[in-house]
Formats: C-alpha cells, structure tokens, sequence
C-alpha cells in the first residue's frame, strides 16, 4: 500500500472512494498499520491497533464518531484517540490526514 | 570417498517437503494464543526478506583437523552463514567414535543413517510451526553430534556461529544423539555485528537422549541489532536419561524461542534454564513446554531476565502431566526484573495436570530492583549504579549456579561479561 | 465430629434441589433464537427505543462472534442454542409481597429456603424464575434512605436516567460471545444503587431459579454504590435435573465510586446439565474496594472470571474463588484485575478441587498499566487432585507495562496426602471422614468468608461428595 513520499513525510495511502462515509478502511505505511474513518465525508487516521489487546481496530465499525473494537467492544474517538469505553484504558496514536485530489495522505510519524 | 549423491537428494527431498509444509502454514498473528504478545507483521514482516529453499552447493567442504592441546575442550565446530567451516576434534574423543560433523557434508555412513532415522522427522518434523517448516525447508548445514553407547565425552563440545552478512535468512540445524549410557555436553554460540538490514537467524535443535544418557546443552545468543533469532528446541527424554538446557539470549532486536522437553519414560528428568537480558527496543518471546509422558518423570524451569530501556519480554511457559504420569515432579518459575519505567513483561506461566498423585507448582513475579537492598549498598559506599549492577548480576547470576561447575566456567564467564557490557550501555 | 453428626441427619440427595415443578408460564417466545424474538423481548417488556437499538445491536454483534474455541467445550452448545427457549414469562408482574407470589413459585422458593433466609434480616430479597424476577422486596428502613433495589425492568422504568448512565459502560455488548448474547436477550436480574455515604448491614440477597426444561436464563444485573457507601449482596443459583441441557449466560455490572466498599458472593449450585458462561466485571474507583467471592460448585460447564478495573488511585481488587469440578464437570473460572491508577492492589486466591473426571481450570488476568505506580498483585492457586483421572489446569496472564509494581503469581497442585490421612485414621476417624476434614481444611480460607447458611451447604456438599472417593 505505501506509495511515493513527498518531502514532507506525507505518504499517500488511499483513495477517497476506498473509504467511503461511515466506513472504516485499513492501510500500511511500513510496519505501521493505520485505519481511516471517514465521517460525513471528513477522514481520520488512526493507529489500527486496539490498545487493549493490540487487535486491529480496521475490523470493526464506526458509530458516530467513534471507533468500536469488533473483539471485545472497546471504544475510541476517532479525532482524539482517547480511550472511552472499557474494556480499553489508554488511548490510541492519531495521525494527520490531508486530502489531495482523489486522494487520501497521511503524515508519517517515522 | 563415499558418493554423497543419493544422501543429498534425500536431504533435498526433505526440504522440499517442508518448504510445501511452509507454503501451507499461515504466518502467525497476535490473534494466536502462541503468538500473542509478537506481532511479526509490524516487528518483522517476513515479505522483507527473501525466502529462498536451500540447494546446497556441497563442493564447500569444511576443514578438518585434530584439535591439539584441548585442555577443556573435546571439540570445536565453526559455522559461518550457517555453513560448518572448520571442525576440529580431540583425537582421544575421536578415538571413542563420537562424532562431531556437518550435517550437509557429512561422508560417514553411519551418521548419514543417524540422520535418515532422526533429522526433521520424529523430534521435529516441519508440521510444528510455520519458523520450524521454514528451517527445515531453508537449513543449509548444522551440526551432528553422536555419542556411541557409554562413552562419557567429558569436556564440553563448542560450536560458534557467525554471520558474514545482513539482508538475509540463515539457518542451521542441531542433531544430538545421546546413545544408551553416554554423556555429552555441547556450548553454541551466535554472534555477529549489528545489521542496519533485517536478517533472521533460525536455529532448530533436536536432541535424543536415549537409555540412562545424559546430555546438557547451553545456547548463548549475542547476535547484533536488526536480527530476528528464531529457535525451535526439542529433547526427547527416554528412561533414567536427563537432558538439561541453559539458553541465554542477550542479542538480536527480536527473539523467538520454542522450547519443548518431552519426558517419554519412567526416571527422564530435565532442567531448562533460561537468562535474557533486554534492552533499547529488544523484544524477546519465550514459549517453553514441559510435557510428562510417563509416571517417575521430572522437570525443573527456571527463566530469569532483566528489562531495560523499551525492551520487552513474553515469557509462555506450560508444563503438561499427561493421564498417567504419575509420581511426577514439574516445576516452572518465571522471574522478570523492570529496570525502566518504558519496559514491559508479560507472563504465562500455565499448567495441564491430568494425573493426581503429582508435585507441581509454578511461580511467576515481575517486579522492580528491591529498594531496601539497593538502599543497604549505597550505605555500604556503592554508587547507585554499581549497586544497580551488582544486584541484577546476582539476581541473573543464579541462573547459571544451577549448572554443572566446572565445565561451563567460560560461559558462566562471558555471560557475566556481557551482561555486565549491557548494564554499563544501559 | 459435631459437623459429620450434623450431616448423618440431613437427607443426601445428590443433588438436593434437583426437584421439578409442572411448567407455568404466562408467556414464552418459541424455541431458538432469531431477530424477531429479539424484538418480541421488547416488546413484552413495552421497552423506550433506545434499548430495542441496543439490543437488534447486540443481536448482530452475537451473530457476527465466532464461539470461543478456548476454556471449556462448546461443541454441543450451538445445537442446544436451536432448542432452548429464550425467554420464559412465568407471571404478569414482580410482587412486592410474598403472599402475592402464585403459590406453585412460592412452593419452589419455600423449599430453597428462601422466606427463611428472609426472616434472618437480610436487607432485600429477589427472587427470579425463568426470566423474570417474580418478587422483589427491600426493607423499609433501607428504601427510606434512598436504596434501589429493584428488578431490572424496573429500574430501567423507574429510574431511567441513573440506569442509561451506566448500563452497558462496565461491560459492552462486543466484549464476548455471550455478553452480546445477553444484551440482545436479557431479562430479570437486580437494579441496585446504594446512595452516598450509606452503608447497609446485612446483605441483599437474590436467588436464581430455572425450573423449565431447555431454559435459558439471562439475567443482567446493575450495581452502583456511592462514594463511601457499604453494601453485600448475594446470589444463589440451582435447577432441576433434567437430560437435555439448559443455559444460562448474566452479565453483572458494578460501579464502586470512591471510598465505598462492595462485596459479591455467589453461590452457583446449578444442576448439572447447565452451561453457565457469565461475565461479571466490576469498575472501582478512588479509594474503593470491591470484593468478588465466588463459588461455583454445580453446572455442566461454568466459564467465568469476575474482573476488578481498578481505575482509581488506591483501589483495591480481591476475588476469593472456590470451584469443585465433580464427575463430567468442567469449572473454568478464575478472575481479572486489571492496575490501572497509582497505588492500586488486588488479591486473587483460588481454590478448586477436581473428582473422577472432574476437570477445574483457573484462569486469570492481572495486568499493570504503564502509570500504575506502586501497583501490588498477588495470585495464589491451589488445585487438590482426589483420583488419577481428574484434571486441573492453570492459565493465568500476568503482563506488566510499569516498572514501580510487584506482581507475584504462584500456584500449587497436590492429592490429598496418605500421611494426612493416615494421621487422622490413627486420630479414630474413618477414612472418609478424613478426607472430609481435609478438603474443607483446604477450602477453610475462603468458606469462612462464606455467608453462615452458605458454609454450612458447602460443608455439607462437601461431605456427601467425598462419600466414596477414597478407596
């Protein structure tokens, strides 16, 4: 998935008809899973990784704007990362999105 | 010289088994009760490197010679890249007909038969993992070592292994064969520089240690950053025989050992040590198994490890009493030390009785550097790093008590020294 | 021996409370389940919107898990799932009076004890049968100072902003299988809530009752105790021995807010034809201290592991567990803490006991979030064998993500001892008697925790369970 870089670490990871309004999308740049959620046409990119049992968050659903872990119903909000239901305590890593064209980009963290 | 020809279309018929077997296992996932606390997708995605089968060009024989003035040895076997180099054996303990050999190269018909009857078949057939299907199918050499019936080799064998190179996938094999009586201890070391590349290094260990023999193995790993080491151990235990395991695993960014001792009759007994030491962002995974097939069996675990910088530490250990085993002793402890605050330990320390007249009991604890001891050193006039140092040395150091004396001085010595190098970088 | 004199008196049926009575019911939904029944639940309960949503959510959530390939067996389970009826209506209505109780229920109750146990000033009684709570009471003195103690439907009715405040916040649907189970389906169970600073004296009591054939009993029950409030409440659990199997599947909610103390016992004696897989998990906050003692001596199958999110500073988790897994049973229980505040600190001690086949398992979490500074743990499982084809095993997780913890995990198995017996047999006692002693010196610790009339039973199950073992 991980396509060419530009100079500011932005890395092209999607396009916007691949994670359509209400859905959840996973991507990989490198060995960094990343799950995007498109609210009402607004993407968010957080790390795909539950961080309660390190299951991917990408399998589950989007309920307004929170991301519901299908394994064991943990709960996070999509622009902060922080947890807000158990079973999950602390948050999760949240990435920069930026839409260029068709096209989805994230800034890369590494 | 004999014609190898039809022993190496054997051996290649093996690996392409196995490299079918590897084809079929799907790459393990956190979502495996084994392999929850090792994402290999993002700590070492497998499609990095390239996985090719092993054909192995036989033209390269390795050098051989008699090992002069071996006061503590009773041989010495060199691998480089997974390829055996140089062999060097006791003329006294050759004398004996043990041997010590590559197993690619090996001319010598009887330990080609030993090696029909025993390699990647009944101690450890590909169908046991995914890593244990690709060694298997990937291998290039190892080493055999046989000890014929009721010769005693008493000075430890050595092997080392290095690496010339990163970027890529090496792997070696182990065959012990204990005969009825016999005893033998074997040393092997791993190491390399650090590689800015991933490789992986995989080793599979098979031991057979039959009748009333006896074999200890110690494994001592302090290979360079940016390596996966991944082993599968196996030892089958028969009657009255003992099979001890020391590993201790320093190096490598990612560690992967499968450690499975299996008590087959009345009287098999095992210890398996274990020490590591982590740090920066090392993480190391341990999956141990005690299995006791047959009543009078006995297994003694004990794993140790320290944790600094990021470095992470799974320890999944399992003893298992069998319908039947009766009259079993099964132990198993698991002690981690948390030297940062960024650290992590998991541990599993789990049990499968299936016989009632047993002694078994398991103990695990993860904690900190005890401060009232830490407290008493400084009172003494140690700095706090030295009493630091001095406590995780003795805390890891009693590990390697638990070994035979006298013949693994120079490991309990270079252990020591390399924990020590890790503590000070720490 | 006082105690075994006591025994000789009592009548040993095996299972005491295997008796039936002729099925009555004011309404059931048709066997096996699908989203009409779903549906039909809510109806019949006339439920607000909001929880028919969750519970067609629930529904699919279940659909879409796959069954637990883990802890016990669960093969049978999906085609006793077809057959079982999912919600038995056996009144109109929870009475608040024991006289209004139609007196076929009132008989069943009556033989378990269950007015007596009232007379003996418990601070409320529930009872529930099949699916629903068929009497509910709370004394006067407690209502008074604003306890709740209600059915569940009526809390939600009553009580309905408290209630969606916290319900489905300390377990949610997805968080198993049969959690998703129960919140599609859920019926009966307690709503409790103990105000601010109150603290009751005795316990409130609740008592479970499947007397139906091809059952399933879902229970849901929410607990929330105020900052500095005390309170016990107690469960009991039995059915009628049938051959076809029967479910039951609770899930317990509980919120201990800071400085309160709460504790949960359970005492589960259901038949053995019955799969009990619940989930009980427990949020404790500041200062608070939550206690789970459980003992599960009945059941076909018992997969369950009480949990203490310990989410504030100085919050501390115990779960004390008894398990006796008899001939084709199977208790895979055990318990969670999971550190996540500063200077938190739990205690799991288990103690379980396996006959002929009998397998117990003890599985269990302690994890120390990275933060949880100060965090102590300890976990101690015993496991005694009585014959060589009986099974124990031990699973327990312990993962550590903070350096300033201490986190100790140990376990035992053992047989009863031939010198213990052989000094007691010299002491003038029979064999069995010997064996008797022994197993209830090693459930001691945890028995004496154990509510009065509970320990005599477990004394006395002990006893007759024992009979014939040794030889």
């Amino acid at each position: 998935m991980v396509e060419q870089k530009d100079p500011k670490d932005w890395t092209r990871v999607a396009t916007l008809d691949q994670c359509l309004p209400g859905n959840l999308f996973g991507v990989q740049v490198g060995s960094l899973k990343i799950v995007l959620a498109n609210v009402d046409g607004t993407i968010y990119a957080l790390e795909d990784q539950c961080s309660h049992q390190d299951l991917p968050l990408s399998d589950g659903y989007l309920e307004d704007d929170q991301v519901e872990c299908i394994y064991h119903g943990a709960r996070f909000n999509i622009c902060t990362g922080t947890a807000t239901s158990l079973p999950a305590i602390k948050p999760v890593a949240t990435f920069n999105v930026d839409i260029r064209g068709g096209d989805i980009y994230v800034q890369s963290v590494e | 010289m004999a014609d190898n020809s039809t022993y190496h279309s054997w051996l290649n018929e093996k690996r392409s088994h196995a490299w079918s077997v590897y084809q079929s296992t799907p790459t393990p996932t956190t979502k495996s009760e084994e392999w929850r606390y090792t994402d290999l997708a993002k700590l070492f995605p497998l499609e990095q490197i390239t996985l090719e089968m092993g054909l192995v060009d036989s033209t390269q024989r390795p050098n051989r010679e008699d090992l002069i003035e071996a006061t503590n040895t009773a041989g010495r076997i060199q691998l480089t890249d997974g390829l055996v180099t140089n062999i060097q054996v006791d003329p006294a303990v050759d004398s004996q007909g043990v041997g010590l050999d590559s197993i690619q190269n090996t001319t010598h018909e009887k330990y080609q038969e030993i090696i029909r009857t025993n390699l990647c078949s009944h101690v450890l057939p590909p169908e046991s993992g995914k890593f244990q299907a690709l060694n298997a199918a990937l291998w290039k050499d190892g080493v055999v070592i046989y000890v014929p019936k009721n010769v005693h080799v008493k000075m430890p064998i050595r092997g080392k292994h290095t690496l010339s190179t990163g970027n890529s996938a090496v792997c070696a094999r182990t065959l012990i064969i204990a005969e009825e009586g016999s005893h033998v201890s074997y040393v092997e070391e791993f190491h390399s520089d650090d590689f800015s590349n991933k490789s992986m290094v995989s080793s599979s260990v098979e031991v057979v240690a039959h009748r009333n023999a006896s074999v200890d193995f110690v494994s001592v790993q302090n290979l360079g950053r940016g390596i996966f080491f991944q082993v599968a151990q196996k030892s089958l235990v028969h009657r009255d025989a003992c099979v001890n395991t020391l590993n201790v695993n320093l190096g490598s960014s990612l560690s992967r050992l499968d450690l499975n001792t299996r008590l087959l009759e009345p009287g098999a007994n095992s210890k398996m040590l274990g020490l590591y030491f982590g740090d920066k962002d090392q993480h190391f995974d341990h999956n141990t198994s005690q299995d006791h097939l047959a009543p009078h069996t006995r297994s003694d675990l004990l794993y140790k490890g320290a944790l600094d910088g990021n470095s992470r530490a799974a320890f999944r250990g399992i003893i298992r009493v069998h319908s039947g085993a009766q009259q079993s002793d099964a132990y198993q402890t698991n002690r981690t030390l948390l030297l940062s605050e960024q650290a992590r330990a998991d541990s599993l320390p789990n049990l499968e009785i299936e016989a009632d007249d047993v002694k078994c009991s398991h103990g695990s604890t993860v904690g900190q550097l005890d401060p009232e001891t830490i407290f008493y050193l400084l009172s003494r006039g140690f700095s706090r790093q030295q009493a630091e140092r001095l406590i995780v040395l003795g805390f890891l150091g009693d590990v390697m008590t638990k070994l035979p004396h006298g013949a693994f001085r120079r490991v309990v010595k270079n252990v020591t020294d390399a924990v020590e190098q890790k503590l000070r970088h720490g | 021996m006082p105690e075994s004199k006591l025994v000789d008196n009592l009548d040993l049926d095996n299972y005491k409370y295997g008796f039936v009575d002729s099925e009555s019911h004011v309404y059931r939904t048709k066997p096996g389940l699908d989203e009409s029944i779903v549906r039909d639940i809510s109806r019949q309960k006339e439920e607000p919107d909001w929880m028919l949503q969750f519970r067609l959510k629930a529904f699919k959530i279940y659909e879409s898990k796959p069954m637990p390939t883990w802890g016990g067996d669960l093969s049978d389970l999906e085609a006793t799932l077809d057959e079982i009826y999912f919600y038995v209506k056996p009144q109109e209505q929870t009475e608040r009076s024991w006289e209004d109780v139609p007196d076929k229920i009132k008989n069943t109750f009556e033989r378990l004890g269950i007015p007596e146990a009232e007379q003996k000033s418990l601070a409320g009684v529930g009872a529930q049968y099949e699916s629903e709570m068929v009497y509910h009471s709370l004394k006067e003195e407690w209502a008074s100072k604003g306890v709740i103690f209600d059915s569940i439907e009526d809390g939600l009715k009553n009580h309905p902003e408290l209630f969606k405040e916290h319900f489905g916040t300390v377990i949610p649907i997805a968080d198993n299988k049969f959690s998703a189970l129960n919140a599609a389906v859920w019926s009966g169970g307690s709503f409790v809530y103990i105000p601010k600073g109150v603290h009751l004296d005795t316990p409130l009591q609740a008592y479970f009752r499947v007397n139906q054939e091809k059952m399933g009993q879902f229970e849901r029950t929410l607990i929330i105790v105020e900052e500095g409030a005390h309170a016990t409440y107690v469960e009991g659990c039995t059915a009628p021995v049938y051959s076809t199997d029967s479910f039951h599947s609770g899930v317990i909610e509980i919120v201990v807010k800071k400085d309160a103390r709460f504790r949960y016992t359970t005492i589960q004696n259901w038949s053995n034809n019955m799969y009990n897989l619940v989930t009980q998990r427990a949020v404790v906050q500041e200062n608070a201290t939550m206690e789970w003692l459980d003992g599960n001596l009945g059941s076909k199958l018992t997969m369950k592991y009480p949990s203490c999110y310990l989410m504030g500073k100085g919050a501390h988790g115990s779960i004390m567990s008894i398990a006796y897994a008899g001939p084709g049973q199977h208790q895979d229980t055990g318990g969670k803490v999971v550190h996540a505040a500063e200077n938190t600190t739990s205690s799991i001690i288990s103690k379980s006991i396996s006959k002929e086949d009998g397998r117990s398992t003890y599985r269990g979490l302690c994890k120390v979030h990275e933060g949880a500074k100060g965090s102590r743990s300890n976990v101690e499982c015993d496991a005694l064998l009585i014959n060589d084809t009986s099974r124990t095993d031990t699973y327990p997780y312990i993962e550590v993500d903070e350096k300033q913890a201490n986190v100790g995990h140990e376990a035992t198995v053992s047989k009863v001892g031939d010198e213990q017996l052989f000094y007691l047999k010299n002491r003038g006692l029979s064999e069995e008697e010997a064996m008797g002693l022994v197993v209830r010196g090693f459930l001691e610790p945890i028995a004496k925790e154990l509510p009065l009339e509970y320990a005599v039973e477990l004394n006395r199950l002990i006893e007759m369970e024992m009979e014939g073992s040794v030889g």
